[in-house]
């Protein structure tokens, strides 16, 4: 359920709201539960955000990943561009677009960083799970292929303890998957098969580095 | 003096079958490094500025304890074949930071009031005290940290996480396991698990921000009476229950739903996908943590 104010939720957040918007929005959220349902939504967006760390790009993906995040960089001495300024973008983001944009930060924290030059797709507004899943998929992929390579490097029953969680953690995502497809709009659900789907990445990525330690 | 200690390389080799002993003198602001293959590091802490090195070992084992500028360096490696299982017991001062490692190795802690590194993949981590930066993670074992202060980041993979009268910041996370915190103060906690129960008793900070997940299990959490915070729960399937009335008016299994006590200045989420929410005073969980150990004090004996 949208109304005129859900998509200046984010304004409203981000302090963008001229004086008498935001009194009138304010008034709208003391008798509207969505919105403020939304408006807790967004902030929490936004607190998750902040929150990430800061972890700097394996070395050998960066340039990569630079020079797709500035296509339009114009050599300096260029007729439009100048030579040692970056001209600071703005972004705006809708509630959709935040909540995939959550989902990217997530994964981003996880090591899936080819997320975030591909923006979950949308169909009327709703997320598509299957888009941004589909990802994340590939990138847990690639770190259970690490694992089957590196595992011999560890005592069986670590290995065994390892993949009986792993096993544990598919069971939650399947489990949070069949109910995201019937509530596909549904932020918490969302939110927690991303959150559960980091939590495998992080898994892998850490018995790989212990392996990858041992050997 | 400092700097003889400083610029010195001390190694100590002891081979004895058995069990060996080292004490060096340490600089001021010295830190602790131990990795052993297997076995125990047990860490006490004193008044004095030195280090002492107490381990028992195989006839194979070899011990070197080192200082190299401002680190002792305590390994334990094998002169043939398979590493040996050594156990360390090492006494340090009071606010040496240490960092301990091994793979099939129990860690214990007792008594340093410094920063903590401690990792092992097949053993569990005690610790008692530490403050600043305290890093505590296990793949098989259980975590455990009391009294300590700072920035926490506690986890395991296939046991439980317990952390009592703690205070900072608070990471704790497992995936098949519990995650129990209690006594804690902090403006900052976040508690996770897959497959188990979160518990929380402690205090909820003006301005602070509170995270319980799980998966399977129930997010048990107190709120005492007087708090200022914005409440966001969400079940899939479980039930959302308070001992005290909430301005809550349903209750929809699949949904999120937030309201707001005193001034609402804390912001606090309570999630879980199968399991239920429940919202208590701090009395009502202590005296049920009370009743849990007491239970299980009894099943022991």
């Amino acid at each position: 359920m949208n109304d005129q104010w859900t998509d200046r939720l984010s304004e409203y957040v981000d302090g963008e709201l001229a004086a008498g918007e935001r009194t009138a929005l304010e008034a709208h959220l003391t008798t509207c539960a969505h919105c403020r349902a939304t408006l807790e939504e967004l902030r929490k967006v936004v607190a998750r955000g902040k929150s990430l760390e800061d972890r700097p790009p394996r070395a050998d993906l960066w340039s990569g990943i630079h020079a797709r995040l500035t296509p339009g960089r114009r050599p300096a001495g260029s007729p439009l561009g100048r030579p040692g300024v970056i001209r600071s973008r703005r972004f705006s983001f809708n509630v959709p677009q935040l909540i995939a944009a959550s989902i990217a930060l997530v994964l981003l924290s996880a090591g899936g960083m080819w997320v975030a030059l591909n923006q979950p797709q949308r169909q009327d507004g709703q997320l598509i799970p299957a888009v941004w899943t589909g990802r994340a998929d590939a990138a847990i992929a690639d770190l259970q292929d690490a694992l089957t390579h590196n595992e011999s490097r560890l005592d069986t029953a670590t290995v065994r303890v390892v993949r009986e969680n792993l096993a544990l953690i598919d069971r939650a995502i399947s489990q949070a998957r069949i109910a995201l497809n019937a509530d596909p709009g549904n932020a918490y659900l969302n939110l927690h098969l991303a959150d559960t789907m980091r939590r495998k990445l992080e898994l892998l990525r850490r018995v790989n580095a212990i392996a990858t330690a041992q050997s | 003096m400092l700097t003889i200690f400083a610029a010195a390389v001390l190694a100590s080799l002891a081979s004895v079958q058995g069990e060996s002993d080292t004490t060096i003198a340490v600089p001021a602001g010295a830190s602790l490094t131990v990795n052993n293959f297997g076995g125990a590091i047990v860490v006490h802490a004193w008044t004095q500025n030195r280090v002492k090195v107490h381990a028992e070992h195989g006839s194979r084992g070899r011990i070197e304890v080192s200082l190299v500028g401002n680190t002792v360096t305590v390994k334990a490696s094998s002169r043939m074949g398979a590493p040996s299982v050594v156990d360390f017991e090492i006494t340090v001062p009071q606010n040496m930071p240490l960092t301990l490692s091994g793979t099939y190795t129990e860690i214990q802690v007792d008594g340093v009031k410094g920063p903590i590194s401690a990792e092992t993949v097949d053993g569990s981590i005690e610790v008692s005290g530490g403050s600043g930066n305290i890093t505590l993670h296990s793949i098989q074992g259980s975590v455990t940290l009391a009294d300590a202060t700072g920035r926490i980041e506690v986890n395991s993979v296939n046991e439980d996480v317990a952390l009592s009268n703690v205070s900072g910041q608070i990471k704790a996370e497992t995936t098949n396991g519990d995650v129990t915190l209690t006594g804690v103060k902090s403006p900052s906690v976040e508690a996770t698990t897959i497959n188990g129960d979160v518990v929380y008793e402690g205090t909820i900070t003006d301005g602070g921000t509170y995270t319980f997940n799980s998966h399977n299990g129930d997010i048990t959490v107190s709120v005492a009476e007087g708090a200022n915070v914005t409440i966001s729960v969400a079940t899939a399937n479980g039930d959302i229950d308070a001992s005290f009335p909430l301005p809550l008016q349903r209750t929809d299994r699949g949904h999120r739903y937030t309201f707001k006590l005193g001034t609402g200045s804390a912001r606090m989420e309570a999630e879980s996908f199968q399991g239920d929410i429940n919202l208590r005073r701090p009395t009502e969980i202590r005296e049920r943590m009370q009743h849990r150990d007491k239970n299980r004090n009894h099943e022991e004996n």
